[in-house]
């Protein structure tokens, strides 16, 4: 593991982006399962970074320490180190409230919550901030707008969210996470529930968000991460097999259980 | 057509037949039930139900048990629901994979199973008697200790209903408040509960169709009373009680005045499932 270690952790030829999240030995235990081993990654800043790999593969696993949602459940548990900006987000000490504002999220299933469009992504922002109502306005429709959503719900701002399409619904809850301007943005796989149509547009809409946001998107579609990643990770029963390039990813791999999947020789 | 193919389409017929002969049979009974209920019932029916006390027994109504039904009724629900809903809650948000949690549940669920007269005896023990003493008797049977001895049939099934409604609500709606860094309590208040509200409702509802009928637990709590009164600490009449009494009676007229309050009590139910119903089916969140 310590060469590819050396090699996750190595700087990108020709890319001088720095890393925003890095990840060093890190170890997941589910009910004493153990199901990522000694990760080592650097996630560049404002760029799509991908995890690829097939079902169980502990990409989703990876994705839900950044923000460590996984701690809502018991017997569940992290170990090494995960630095935000060169702070530990695994220390008990750093505040749950704060990696949350800067971590944003978004699922698999959109799950908008039982309330009006315009609730949905003001309810976060007022918890965390006060603002006037004037001002409330503003950066909802600011989300909105970087959504991709704001068009179609100008008028209906005050129906209940739950009337939208499922790809509009998606696009509301990537609103609902970048309305509280987070740095990062972890995307579970999020067009797995959506037509090609919606897929296509929350794709476009990832291309966007990175001259922003840092991205992180979980897929177990291949064209998919080819598309809209700069960057690629290739996970496989728990270890990081190969994080690369993602053009480099996909045409000339560099370990042969990458080739093996890329090719659909199994997954 | 196959061997195989056959037996299963013979299989298939029999189960058939035996599934749609239990449900006949369960209708029949049902249907049955409400008929008779409706026959006597809406053929005793008068005005003066409701407007004469049961102290005239046969040329009385039921006037005072009505309104002692609908007084113990509500504050029996006054009690249950609020505690009903906070513990059904906790089970689904805070205790949900806790040994604490399925200890409460299955202590909740011997609740919802026990004998209702049972329930009625705890109350007067508890309740009736150590006022009484208090008092020296004359604070005894009250419609306040009726109204307990109910809530204690409500309850589980506010608990329940409420820990499952919750429990209903999908995980990821959960994950997708706290990764906005909303609080435990705030998202179980102002997310989960309004996911779950109109679930929540229809328990409560439901706990009040279950209580309204309870005959048992009133017997030794809020005895009865022939005279109106609104006072929780006297002795109230309530609907089941008086229709237990007057069945036990040897004169027909009141058999008739038990049978108008047997068809009230059933259209009062009738109508909370129907509410119940309606409400479901309007406010219902799905996320599918």
């Amino acid at each position: 593991m310590n060469d590819l270690a050396a090699a996750a952790a190595a700087p990108l030829t020709g890319a001088a982006t720095p890393a925003k999240i890095k990840v060093r030995d890190v170890h997941f235990y589910y009910n004493g399962y153990h199901a990522l081993k000694g990760i080592n990654m650097d996630i560049p800043e404002k760029q799509v970074t991908a995890i690829i790999g097939p079902s169980g593969c502990g990409k989703s696993t990876m994705l839900r320490i950044f923000n460590r949602i996984y701690a809502i459940y018991p017997k569940l548990e992290a170990t090494g180190s995960i630095e935000l900006d060169g702070e530990n987000i695994l220390d008990k000490t750093y505040s749950m409230n704060r990696l949350r504002t800067k971590v944003g999220m978004v699922f698999q299933k959109p799950v908008p919550f039982p309330m009006t469009i315009y609730e949905n992504v003001a309810y976060g922002i007022r918890h965390h901030e006060k603002l006037s109502r004037a001002d409330l306005e503003i950066r909802v429709e600011q989300a909105l707008r970087s959504a991709a959503l704001w068009d179609e719900v100008k008028d209906k701002l005050k129906q209940s969210a739950l009337g939208l399409s499922g790809g509009q619904q998606q696009r509301l809850c990537i609103a609902r996470g970048i309305a509280l301007r987070p740095e990062v943005l972890l995307l579970d796989e999020p067009t797995s529930a959506l037509d090609p149509i919606a897929t296509g547009r929350i794709e476009q809409l990832v291309e966007e968000l990175k001259h922003e946001y840092t991205i992180v998107i979980v897929t177990h579609n291949m064209q998919q991460a080819a598309r809209c990643s700069d960057r690629t990770a290739f996970m496989y029963l728990g270890e990081l097999i190969e994080f690369d390039n993602t053009e480099k990813i996909f045409t000339k791999p560099g370990k042969k259980q990458t080739e093996d999947y890329i090719t659909g020789r199994f997954g | 057509m196959s061997a195989v193919y056959a037996r299963r389409r013979i299989t298939n017929v029999i189960a058939l037949t035996l599934s749609g002969v239990a449900t006949l049979i369960g209708l029949v009974f049902l249907v049955w039930i409400l008929w008779i209920t409706a026959e006597n019932g809406f053929s005793a029916l008068k005005l003066s139900l409701f407007t004469k006390i049961t102290a005239y027994a046969d040329e009385g109504g039921l006037s005072n048990a009505i309104v002692g039904s609908l007084i113990m009724d509500l504050m029996a629900l006054l009690i249950c629901a609020p505690i009903g809903i906070l513990a059904g809650t906790y089970l689904a948000e805070y205790a949900n994979s806790s040994k604490l949690g399925a200890s409460i549940r299955f202590l909740n669920d011997i609740l919802l199973s026990a004998p209702s007269i049972v329930l009625g005896l705890f109350v007067y023990v508890i309740i009736v008697l150590p006022i009484s003493n208090m008092t020296n008797g004359s604070i005894s049977f009250s419609g306040f200790a009726g109204s307990v001895a109910l809530a204690l049939i409500g309850l589980p099934v506010i608990v329940r209903t409420t820990d499952e409604m919750l429990q209903l609500v999908p995980g990821t709606l959960r994950e997708a408040a706290l990764s906005l860094g909303i609080p435990q309590w705030k998202l179980t208040l102002q997310v989960l509960m309004r996911a779950a509200f109109s679930g929540i409702l229809t328990g409560v509802l439901l706990a009040l169709a279950r209580l309204a009928g309870e005959t048992a637990p009133l017997l030794f709590t809020a005895f009865g009373n022939n005279f109106m009164t609104v006072h929780p600490l006297d002795k109230m009449a309530s609907m089941p009680v008086t229709i237990y009494q007057y069945t036990n009676d040897p004169n027909p007229a009141l058999h008739a005045i038990a049978w108008a309050g047997a068809l009230l009590i059933t259209l009062f139910v009738l109508a909370l499932s129907l509410l119940t119903r309606i409400m479901f089916s309007r406010k219902k969140v799905s996320y599918e």
